[in-house]
């Protein structure tokens, strides 16, 4: 009984031995993939064989990731050899191929992977500069490629290492979706962050981000003149404090700084200027009758200074005026400065003639060694009484019948 | 009697006097308008950008959830533009193996690659005829400066034909997934690095939708008036309504229109002519009439570079109308075996699966169904079509058995006889022409076969016209005239005798 279960299992493998051999002889008549192989290194010799009793007419449809191509085979001891030309064989990716001319179309797959040493860093940071304090970054972006071009493959380790002033980092990520990127953050100081990478060995050039002063703070300003009276001439040039941002870093070169001057009528005058070392100075003429300004400065949307308060002397107490050439020509002067010197040239001296408290013209002149002349031709002030109104370094003089003939 | 004879010689030279003075003035106020024709100042400069879209493959882009700098809609536009113009240029470089226009989509390392893949193949006669028909980018990575993304595009199905030395040597659609590295090089974004994950074949089989009992009685219509261009400008949607009506109450339940590629704007289609479509449709709908719509009428390219417009176009036109009543079928083509000498016939099939196959990823509940010319050509594709229509205008002796003959290749699927008819037109053209009567009588022996084989059917036409495209029958007079009286009603707009068989005995 058992010899005879044994007999029968005997009977049943071999028949199952016959059953799952069977094919295999039927294939042998036809075309067969025999390279095992399903995946590649980059630049590897790659050749795809098929066994054939004989050369029939054939090619190889091949597609990578760029394009794809017809391939011509070789026919040595029943094998078709299908050599993948070398520029495909260099790209990493899928390859998908098709047996073409066969009755059963043979097709299949098999996959390029990068070599996995680094032939180049390709290294891109941006942006360029960022702001001081902790909150701005730069980007740098890593994409390692071994000799054929080809990123390598995810999970790669790239070390990022960052320098700055005596401090030194060094980090690792992985790389994914092909590059590998870390964001690196400014400090509290401006200055020079320097950054390089490095993968399996070979390092990126050295890229740099220039770590710029965050927005400044509030600040302060003096001014400077050189004598405090309203001549019209001198100037005073205002100064702000050292700008610097909450971290204490001087802000940069060039910050454009905006000063505003309001007078006693509540103008505004407007001047500027942009920082060297932190500081701005921007200057101011000095007005030319008594005056009291409130300074304040601005740098527009982000800081602003202290109010100062200036107050300018009146330099001419009186002038003169005199009529002659039948009226017609009026000088006025000499004027005097503080010193009872004459007034530097360019004090403006404006006249007004009015009749019947209407203006007729007003004329208005700078002085020459301290004394302007108004002429009245005849053709635009025909012979008539007028009256003539003088003003000068914020003093008015009425002159209320004057007859021209 | 000389008087008179010295009156009408004066009356005669006065009047063509005036006819050559009325004559020359017509003819310089012609120049003068001719010339003042195009003088509009704002067209002085050629300022108007002159942009066809050439390639619109489906694109779909995946939510917008990428690592680094968050995304904008403009710069993933321009992302978007340049990335697919790279695929259309590598096609255009692939098909004709020059590598013109490579430098602006690919970086420099890149483009290497290319060059190689091109040089090779010119140097062994390859050529590929390639596009692609649908993308589903995913945006993985955007860098801070805005300079750098890397997406994947999945699913892309990639339709390529290979031929080595002018003959086909291969065909495939596949389906791949790939990962691309882009950089923004001078206003350009350039593929960096491509890789392709995933690749496989691509099946895309539509449904079969079941019509046998289809039940066609109906008429291929056009307006008296504007054969071949119904939703031109002089669509008037109230000549339809009446037509419709005549259609109706003649017995007939269905009819077949077309509509014509350019005129619809191929890629882009026009939304006024959609509108004027569905006008059509609606009332159809309302006066019980199916509809077999005949798409690409008058498109004769089928190269693979067009698909991605062909596409583009069908979509439109499908996807907007899948859930209207009103239609029976779509009908994908007019005698596209005509086609066949000129175009090559593995380049016409290719198209033609590849349409069956979109408009029924579209429309899962409507036919699809291509109107052949003749019975030869009828059991092409009979796989790929819900219902196999024919067209016939052979001698009607013979419609019996070659009906029965098809219905013995084709067993699963309805039939239908798409257009039939005769041309009543004999004058100087054509003197051994027919008659309004043997058309009759033609009419009246086609439908004893019809009803006797239970044949569904659609016969051409409603109407004789007046004037027929150049497009349609060619320039020839003879041929011209004897499109204008296929007709049911002549070009009076009276009822020939045929009238009375238009859809019974």
């Amino acid at each position: 009984m058992r010899l005879k279960g044994i007999y029968i299992l005997g009977f049943c493998l071999a028949f199952a031995s016959f059953v799952t051999f069977n094919p295999n002889r039927v294939n042998q008549q036809s075309i067969e993939l025999i390279t095992s192989d399903s995946i590649f290194e980059a630049g590897s010799k790659m050749v795809l064989k098929f066994s054939s009793s004989k050369l029939i007419p054939s090619q190889l449809y091949c597609s990578n990731s760029f394009g794809s191509t017809l391939i011509n085979p070789t026919f040595n001891n029943q094998v078709l050899s299908f050599v993948i030309p070398s520029f495909m064989a260099k790209n990493a990716g899928v390859v998908n191929w098709n047996f073409i001319n066969t009755k059963n179309p043979i097709s299949g797959n098999f996959k390029i992977v990068p070599k996995q040493e680094v032939a180049k860093m390709e290294s891109y940071l941006g942006p360029p500069s960022i702001e001081a304090g902790g909150s701005d970054f730069a980007m740098l972006v890593v994409i390692p490629t071994d000799a054929f071009d080809n990123a390598l493959k995810d999970s790669t380790e790239v070390s990022i290492n960052h320098q700055f002033l005596n401090f030194e980092k060094n980090e690792t990520v992985l790389t994914n979706n092909l590059i590998a990127y870390k964001n690196i953050y400014s400090y509290e100081k401006t200055g020079r962050i320097l950054v390089s990478s490095f993968c399996l060995g070979e390092n990126s050039k050295e890229h740099d981000i220039n770590v710029m002063a965050a927005i400044p703070t509030n600040f302060v300003i003096e001014s400077s003149r050189h004598h405090e009276y309203a001549d019209g001439n001198q100037i005073t040039t205002f100064y702000t404090s050292v700008l610097k941002d909450r971290f204490n870093n001087t802000v940069n070169d060039g910050t454009y700084v905006e000063f505003y001057i309001t007078n006693t009528q509540g103008n505004i005058l407007k001047t500027s200027g942009t920082t060297i070392n932190g500081i701005a100075n921007a200057k101011m003429i000095h007005p030319d009758h008594e005056e009291l300004w409130n300074i304040k400065a601005f740098i527009p949307g982000m800081a602003e200074s202290n109010t100062l308060i200036l107050n300018y002397k009146k330099v001419i107490t009186d002038f003169e005026v005199a009529f002659s050439e039948n009226h017609r020509q009026i000088t006025v002067g000499p004027l005097q400065s503080f010193m009872n010197q004459m007034i530097p040239d360019g004090l403006q001296v404006t006249t007004s003639i009015l009749i019947n408290n209407k203006i007729v013209n007003n004329i208005s002149k700078t002085s020459q060694n301290g004394f302007v002349k108004f002429n009245l031709s005849t053709d635009e002030f025909p012979n008539n009484t007028y009256e003539i109104r003088i003003q000068a370094a914020g003093i008015e003089k009425n002159f209320k019948t004057i007859k021209l003939w | 009697m000389v008087k008179t004879n010295k009156n009408i010689l004066r009356s005669i030279l006065i009047l063509s006097y005036l006819a050559v003075i009325a004559f020359l003035v017509f003819g310089a106020s012609a120049i003068f308008s001719y010339l003042n024709t195009g003088a509009d100042r704002s067209k002085m400069l050629h300022t108007e950008i002159k942009k066809e879209a050439k390639y619109l493959p489906k694109i779909v882009w995946d939510s917008i959830s990428n690592e680094g700098r968050p995304m904008d809609l403009q710069t993933l536009n321009s992302l978007e533009k340049d990335y697919l113009d790279a695929w259309y240029v590598k096609h255009i470089c692939y098909l004709t193996n020059t590598t013109t226009g490579l430098e602006d989509y690919y970086t420099e390392n890149a483009r290497k690659n290319l060059f190689s893949f091109i040089e090779a193949n010119k140097k062994e006669g390859i050529h590929i005829e390639a596009t692609t028909l649908e993308h589903h980018p995913n945006l993985d990575f955007f860098s801070e400066d805005g300079q750098l993304a890397v997406l994947t595009d999945t699913n892309v199905v990639e339709y390529k034909t290979l031929y080595k030395k002018d003959s086909l040597a291969f065909e495939t659609i596949e389906i791949s997934n790939y990962k691309v590295t882009l950089l923004l090089e001078d206003g350009f974004w350039r593929i960096r690095h491509l890789v392709k994950e995933h690749s496989e074949n691509y099946q895309d089989k539509g449904e079969p939708i079941d019509v046998s009992n289809i039940n066609i009685k109906g008429i291929n219509y056009y307006p008296q008036n504007t054969p071949w261009d119904m939703f031109g400008e002089a669509f008037s949607i109230k000549t339809i309504l009446n037509d419709f009506r005549i259609i109706k109450n003649a017995g007939l339940n269905t009819i077949r229109i077309f509509i014509q590629y350019e005129d619809f704007g191929k890629g882009n289609v026009k939304p006024e002519k959609l509108e004027k479509l569905k006008k059509v449709l609606d009332l159809a709908e309302a006066e019980q009439l199916k509809v077999v719509v005949t798409l690409f009428d008058f498109y004769g390219d089928y190269s693979v570079l067009d698909y991605t417009i062909n596409q583009r176009h069908a979509e439109t036109i499908v996807s907007t109308f899948k859930n209207h009543n009103a239609i029976i079928a779509w009908d994908i083509k007019n005698e596209p075996n005509l086609d066949f000498d000129s175009r090559g016939k593995n380049k016409v099939l290719a198209w033609l699966k590849h349409m069956i196959n979109l408009v029924k990823s579209i429309d899962k509940t409507h036919a699809v169904t291509i109107g052949w010319s003749n019975a030869e050509s009828a059991t092409i594709l009979k796989n790929e079509l819900d219902f196999v229509s024919f067209h016939y205008y052979e001698n009607l002796d013979n419609l019996d058995t070659t009906y029965k003959n098809l219905k013995s290749m084709i067993t699963d699927k309805p039939v239908v006889l798409g257009e039939f008819g005769l041309s009543s037109y004999s004058g100087i053209w054509n003197f051994y022409g027919e008659s309004e009567k043997t058309q009759a009588e033609y009419y009246k022996k086609a439908q004893h076969i019809i009803s006797k084989n239970n044949i569904p059917f659609m016969s051409w036409t409603l109407y004789d016209f007046n004037k027929i495209p150049k497009e349609v029958v060619g320039r020839l007079p003879w041929r011209k005239r004897t499109q204008e009286h296929f007709g049911f009603i002549n070009q009076k707009g009276e009822t020939k005798p045929a009238f009375k068989y238009i859809s019974k005995l």
